[in-house]
This record gives C-alpha cells, structure tokens and sequence, in this order.
C-alpha cells in the first residue's frame, strides 16, 4: 500500500497571537491603566468602535479587552483600558513600555457609525463603560461637523474613579459637548451631581426621533439606563449598548459568549436594544 | 517575587504524605530547585530558616497550642498555601468533631487520655488567612508543580472550579456507578486527573466540594445505587465532614 | 459514488494493510462498554458495539490539543502554531456519530475557519457503518432522522451477511482500497442482499419522540418559561457528562503552561461545558448562567434549537449518550415528551 501523504498543514491559526508593544502605560485610576499598543511595523489595527481584541500574555493566557481610541486618532497605534480585576490583568498591570504582549483581531461588530451620522448623539456611560465610548465619542468628535447635539452623561462610583479625567476637562471647557458627570458618593473636593447615572437623566431635553443613544456599564446600570432612554421616548433600534461576555476565542467558537443563540463575539459586543430585548438571557 | 524565593514547609496534625508528594516532586522536577530556596522542611532536611516567602503548611489545627505556630509562620510568610486535605479541610482528622471529644480521647488514648490536649480539627483557614489552597489526599504533584510556576510569575495558584467527572469523562473512564460502585466525583473538585476512577474506585471527596455542588440530588442517586443513610452519611464524612458540619449549621440556622 | 464489497473473512487483511499507512482506530470492548481506541489488528474491533463514552469527535476535536507553542529568548519571542494531525482513519463510525460530524463542519468551518479542526478532518477518513440493531435504550435516532446516512462518509459498511456492501462516496474512500484485491464487485445477490438488509431494519427501531422532530425547535420557543427547567435543575449535577459525551458539543477553554523557565511553554484548549458553574462567568465575577436550572435549559435550546438557527442542522442527533451517562436520568427522550405533553395539556 502506497502510504498516504499528510495533507499540506497549514501555518496559521485563528489562535496566533500577533506580538505587538506596549508603547506607553499611563495610569488612570487606582484600578484602570490605559495601554498604547503598536502593532508590528505600525500597521493600523483597522477596527471600528465597539469592538474588541483579545490581549494574550503568553503563559499566562488572554482575555477580551474592548478598543478604548478612536480609528480616527489611530497613528499606527491603539489604546486599552485595562482594568486590574483578576489573574491576566494583575500580571498586565505589572507590565511596562516596551515589553511585549499578544493581540488578536479586532472581533466583534462595532457600533454602526455611518447610520448616527446627522444624529443627536447622548452617550451614557456607567464606571468602566467610558473605556470603549470614549472610542466612539473621540470619533464623533473627529467629524463634529456631521452631528447634532453631543450629551455625555457619565456616572461613576467616587470621583476617584473617573476614567480619563484630562478628556472630561477638554469636553467640559467645549461648548458643542453638553457633559454631565455625577458620582455615587462625592468626596471633599466633588461640586457637582452625587447619585446613580439616572439622576442625569432629567436634565437633559432631547429630540427623541432625532437622538441616537449609546449606553455602557454594567449589567446592573442596563435595566434602569434603558427605562430612562425609552421614557423619553428614543425608539429601541436608536438605543445601543454593548454587551460584556466572557469571549474566550473571540472567533465563535468557544461557546462562551452565547446569549441564547447568538454569538457576542460575532453578533455583538454592540447591540441595539430592539436587536436583543427579545432575548431572555441578554439582560 | 523577588530571583529566587525562600520556601518553607510546616505541618501540623497529618500524616505528611503531602510533603513526600513534594519530595517526589524535587525528583521528577529537580530543576525546581534551581528556582526556589527551600529554607525549612524537616521531612527532606535538618537545616531550619525562618526567613521566607512562601509557607506551605500542611495539616489540620487540632489543638489549642497549634493556633500560636500558625500565627507565626503568618507573620513570618507573603504567602500562606494550604497543602493537603487536612489543612485544606480539617482533612479526616475532623471526623471526630461529630463526636463528644472526651470519648475519642478516651478511646485512643485510653487511661492517659488526660495527657493530651485536642480541641475540634480545622482547616488552617479557620485560624490565620491564608493565600492559595492545594487540595487532595495527598496533593496532586502536576497541581503542586503548576502552583510554583504560578507562584513564580506572580500569578495567583489557579485550581478547578469544576468537579472530577470532568476529568474522569475527557480521559474516557467507565463511570464507577456503571461498574457497581459509587463516587463522589459529581460533588468533588477536580485536579486529581480522576486518579480512583481511573483505577476504578470511587471518588472519596478529599479536594472537598466544588462551589455549589448537588449535594441533595447525590444523595439520591446514592440511595438509588443502594447506599443506607449510615453508609452514605459515611460516605460525605471521610474527608468532607468538616465542610458537611458547616453545611448543616447554615441549614439549622 | 460505487460499491464493493468486503468479505468479512478478509476483514483482518484489510485492516492490517491500513494500518501500514494509517492510524486505525474503531469500537473496542472496555470494562464493559465501548471506547473508540487504536486497533492494530481486527481481533481488537468489534463493529456491533452499542455505543461509545465518548463519540469519535475526539479525533477532530481532542479532549486536549495544543493550539500554539512559545518560547521567549531575551527579548525576542518566538510563537507558532501547533498543528499536528495523522492520516486517521475511523472504522465503525454510526450514523448518528456521522451526522453530527456534519453539524462540527459547520462550527469549524463557517466564519473563522478553525486550521485545527481543519487539519485534522482532512486527514480522517471517515468509515461509518449501517445500524441494523437499535443500540442503547436511551437512543432515538430514528426520530431524530439520523438512522441512515447518503453522505458525509468516506466509506459507508453495510453488514449483509457474510460480506460488508461497501459505499464509496469519496477519493479519500476509495483511496482505502487501493491494490485491496479482496475488495470485489458487486453481484446482483449482494445487491438483493443489501435491498433486503435496509428494507428490514426500519421496523426494529422504535420512534420515541410522541411528536414529529420538525416542531422541535418551536416547542422549545413556547417552552422557555416552562417549570419543567426549575425541576432539572433540581437534580442536575453540574457534573458535565452530558456535553462531554456529546457528539456535537464543541466548546472549549484555552490555558496556558510554562515550562520552570517561565519562558517556553504552550497554549491548549480544552473540552469545556455549559454546565459548569463557571463557564458564563465574566472576569468581574457575574455569572450569567448562574443556575442549573439556565445551564439545563441552554443545552436543551442549543441541542433543539439555538444550532438549528446558527448552522441549519439540529444539535442533536439522538445517539442517547447524554442520558446514558447522566446519574440523574436527565435524558432528551424523556424531557422533550414531558415539554410536549405539558405544552398539549397546556392548549386543552
């Protein structure tokens, strides 16, 4: 019997790391730390807000990270805020400018950002949610010209945890950035609002068939952030959230991201209500 | 963690089968020793440092006189790694807290019994905090292996969250229920590679209880392989009394 | 694509000419039940087994299969892809086990395509085999359609007597019998045979669904809610022997290893399970499958309906091994005609 030849084996796999450097670590938080990655030889990252990659540190393992720059800031690099919560992000916390880590994709579905052009944009963020809209406000921002109205409610726990503090005093001082930030408790030195995002809410007077909104935060936040937002009467395909999932591949595979039927990975991360409050498992 | 750590091994009430499996460790892992500093382990060698990072205690605390070395090795250690069942869950030496403690005494130590002092076993959790848990009777070598690796990169010592079947399935094992006995696989942590099912004995729970486990539905299935209450009530007992006794105070409560 | 036949005295001699170039592996007797193993010679095989723990999935899909290898050397990292796959062939495979192989193509294939899973299928050779005798009390294959095959195998066996019939669908197939000279055509007896074979054993195969399988999917719509989820979640372990076994469950977790330099090691997935506590578990620590109960219901809906919408074949294929190995008797037979009934007690 002739012996059968293995097929050609291929050299690429969907699970290959691209080795890329951190260029800058800049601290944000007692928890957050934003991260500029360059990929090799600069090339862009090519991703669209709302999407994610997975960072791999190897021997230790990876993780889904949302994309927190815009693509139209990208100059041959991308940012990552990258909160400290558990064993891979502790070890990346440690990490310094020029040392090494993995990244595969983008993954994911982005925001639909052709479709919000010539839209009233109100962003509401909650805590660690500001990290990928600040990808999607900073692109808004990049071409102001085709928007309406920019509202940015932001809500986080203490005026400590803040993310990107230096942004929120270039969008405060702007006049076409309607901002309005509040903390759950305030410390010595907080002037403004103190309570839950929603106490935000009746501040701001929108056109509802004109408005698009794009809420992130956790779990929790989505139930009371979406009864706001349909209360005030934005129809559900407006309404955009990005949903947080535990995206193990990040290439639909895994299983691990599964709300029902759908892949986050694939389908998501972002989502517009209308698209998923049919889904038992998605809030 | 600084080039080198320092590594100490301590135990109390036990049988110490745990640091043999780390001195089997050293000799089919001798490069281990080119990456930690052992600095006290009585089992493997007479020198004895009390400066250290890492503390691996094994055993259970069973005695008032125990709380004060434990305390100390705390303060001495960055880090305090539960090695074993016994330290891990008081181990089988917390059988006996199901009994009146006077008559264990007495019934090992007969007419010296008032010699001895004992108090109910606990796991080393109950007495100082400690950092990172290895379980078994013994402890697994490739777990103890993989924890010092962790260790050394500074990362936390990762165990199975999940129970023995899991890793009785992948190797596909013939279910022990098929072959007429019972398990506690479905109850238990994994991290053991399912070495009883492998060789064909039931699970016995020395990793103790996965987080969450079906304790209500086992019990059924145990009487419907024809376990007697005693026999299964022995069966959750052996190496799980200590976990089983805080079940029941929260289901009294 | 043609037919031979194989008489089964000749058996031994053809399997010891594919084990010259191929790893052979099929049905083995152990401790009782059956495991898909290496055979190195036919004495080791048995093609009547009922059914296996696990399903042959294991050679597309290992239990453990390294992913990518990496080694560090001063500043300079090294990482390529693992990709190791045999020329395989797998003899007995049952039709069910075959149709769910279909359903793994899919996964692997659409989208992403897995280089992995890849690699191994184009060097498998796949030789399924006609069940002419219902297998375990827990299967239903008949109703779930996947009692027979007309493709997706390699090479097809049906047992007519003193002969194998022999399908040959495919190159690869065919490429088994090269210079076989025992492997003849077919006559019009054998033929006759192998009409007479199929024809008969339709009859000895029970439908144990009460309800046709095409309605799966939209009772398990009108089903989300139902109680009877609270109650398997009442006596689920968690224990994942269920998916384990399962000839279409793919998910995975990924860990890496490092060797004590901490600068080599490798990355590895490994067989995963929706009914592990953890598995929907975010790195903040929500779980979003919390309960038994949601995890018994996700398989049910993934099996019945969720693969059914994503890859356009059902998720199960009625190999019954879920319930074999469940020590709770959670079984699809039982737990789809509960749903059924209720659903019709709940229109009356």
């Amino acid at each position: 019997m002739t012996l059968n030849l293995i097929e050609t084996l291929p050299e690429s796999s969907i699970y290959l790391p691209t080795q890329s450097r951190i260029l800058e670590v800049q601290p944000l938080t007692k928890l957050e730390k934003l991260f500029t990655i360059e990929l090799p030889g600069g090339i862009a990252l090519g991703h669209k807000p709302g999407q994610f990659v997975e960072v791999s540190l190897l021997g230790v393992g990876e993780a889904p990270i949302s994309i927190s720059s815009s693509p139209s800031r990208s100059n041959g690099s991308f940012e990552l805020c990258i909160r400290r919560a558990g064993d891979l992000t502790s070890v990346l916390h440690r990490m310094t400018s020029g040392e090494t880590i993995g990244i595969r994709g983008p993954f994911g579905r982005g925001f639909p950002f052709e479709r919000f052009r010539g839209k009233d944009m109100l962003f509401a963020p909650g805590g660690l949610g500001l990290a990928p809209l600040r990808s999607l406000i900073n692109q808004v921002m990049d071409e102001r010209g085709n928007f309406g109205r920019v509202i940015i409610l932001y809500g986080a726990r203490h005026p400590s945890e803040l993310l990107f503090t230096n942004e929120l005093a270039e969008w405060q001082a702007r006049d076409d950035i309607e901002l309005h930030l509040t903390v759950d408790r305030a410390d010595d030195n907080w002037k403004g609002n103190v309570g839950v995002i929603t106490t935000l809410f009746p501040k701001v007077d929108i056109h509802p068939r004109n408005t698009v909104a794009v809420t992130i935060g956790p779990p929790i936040m989505y139930r009371f952030v979406l009864m706001e937002l349909l209360g005030k009467g934005i129809p559900e395909g407006n309404i955009w959230l990005s949903l947080e999932r535990r995206m193990k591949c990040g290439v639909g595979k895994c299983g691990h991201c599964q709300i029902n039927h759908l892949y986050t990975c694939q389908s998501g991360p972002s989502f517009s209500y209308a698209e998923i409050k049919h889904l038992a498992e998605a809030l | 963690m600084s080039a080198k750590p320092k590594v100490a091994f301590f135990d109390f009430t036990s049988c110490e089968g745990c640091q043999l499996t780390v001195i089997d460790s050293l000799q089919t892992h001798p490069e281990i020793l080119d990456v930690i500093d052992i600095v006290c382990f009585r089992e493997a060698m007479s020198e004895k440092g009390d400066d250290y990072q890492i503390a691996f205690i094994e055993g259970s605390c069973t005695r008032p006189s125990d709380e004060p070395v434990m305390k100390a090795i705390r303060d001495r250690a960055e880090l305090v790694v539960a090695l074993g069942a016994c330290a891990h869950l008081g181990g089988i030496n917390a059988i006996r807290n199901r009994f009146d403690l006077d008559d264990v005494r007495q019934y090992v130590y007969g007419d010296k019994a008032e010699w001895y002092e004992t108090y109910q076993a606990r796991p080393i959790k109950d007495v100082i905090p400690i950092d990172a848990v290895l379980p078994g009777c013994p402890i697994d070598r490739r777990e103890f292996v993989a924890a010092l690796k962790a260790l050394l990169q500074g990362r936390a010592i990762q165990i199975p969250d999940y129970p023995v079947c899991v890793e009785c399935k992948l190797k596909e094992n013939i279910c022990v229920y098929l072959r007429g006995k019972t398990c506690l696989g479905p109850i238990t942590r994994a991290g053991c590679d399912a070495i009883c099912p492998t060789y064909g004995d039931g699970c016995e729970g020395c990793r103790g209880l996965i987080p969450d486990p079906n304790i209500d539905s086992l019990k059924q299935i145990l009487s419907e392989h024809g376990l007697n209450p005693e026999e299964t009530l022995a069966k959750m007992t052996l190496f799980l009394n200590y976990q089983t006794m805080e079940r029941e105070a929260v289901d009294d409560g | 694509m043609s037919f031979k036949v194989i008489p089964k005295v000749a058996m031994p001699e053809w399997i010891e000419r594919l084990c010259t170039g191929y790893r052979v592996v099929g049905p083995k007797p152990l401790h009782g039940q059956h495991i898909f193993g290496d055979i190195q010679s036919a004495v080791e095989l048995d093609l009547g087994y009922p059914t296996t723990v696990i399903p042959p999935k294991k050679y597309l899909l290992p239990q453990r299969e390294e992913l990518i290898r990496f080694k560090t050397d001063g500043s300079q990292v090294h990482v390529e892809t693992v990709i190791e796959a045999k020329p395989t062939v797998v003899l007995g495979i049952h039709t069910c086990d075959l149709h769910a192989i279909q359903l793994l193509d899919r996964v692997f294939q659409q989208g992403y395509s897995d280089q992995h899973y890849q690699a191994h299928r184009e060097n498998t050779y796949l030789v399924s085999i006609e069940c002419l005798q219902p297998c375990i009390p827990h299967s239903f294959c008949k109703s779930m359609g996947t009692l027979s095959v007309t493709n997706g195998f390699d090479l097809h066996l049906t047992d007519i007597g003193d002969d194998y019939a022999v399908d040959i669908e495919t190159k690869k197939g065919a490429r088994l019998l090269d210079g076989f000279s025992a492997a003849r055509d077919v006559t019009d007896e054998d033929y006759r045979l192998f009409n007479r074979v199929l024809s008969d054993k339709w009859a000895r195969f029970p439908l144990r669904l009460d309800f046709d399988i095409t309605e799966l999917p939209s009772l398990l719509s009108v089903s989300y809610e139902n109680k009877l989820w609270d109650e398997l979640g009442e006596r689920c372990l968690a224990c994942g022997m269920c998916t384990n076994v399962c000839p279409t469950c793919y998910c995975f977790n990924v860990t890496d290893e490092v060797d004590f330099t901490l600068s080599a090691g490798q990355r590895t997935r490994v067989w995963d399970s929706c009914q592990l506590d953890k598995f929907a578990t975010v790195s903040g620590g929500h779980n979003f499958r919390a309960s038994r109960a949601q995890r018994q219901r996700h398989r049910f809906f993934r099996k019945g309906k969720y693969q059914m919408e994503t890859y356009g074949l059902l998720g199960c294929v009625g190999c019954g091994r879920c319930g074999q190995a469940c020590l709770a008797d959670i079984n699809m037979v039982d737990t789809l005609n509960d749903l059924y009934h209720r659903h019709a007690n709940d229109r009356e």
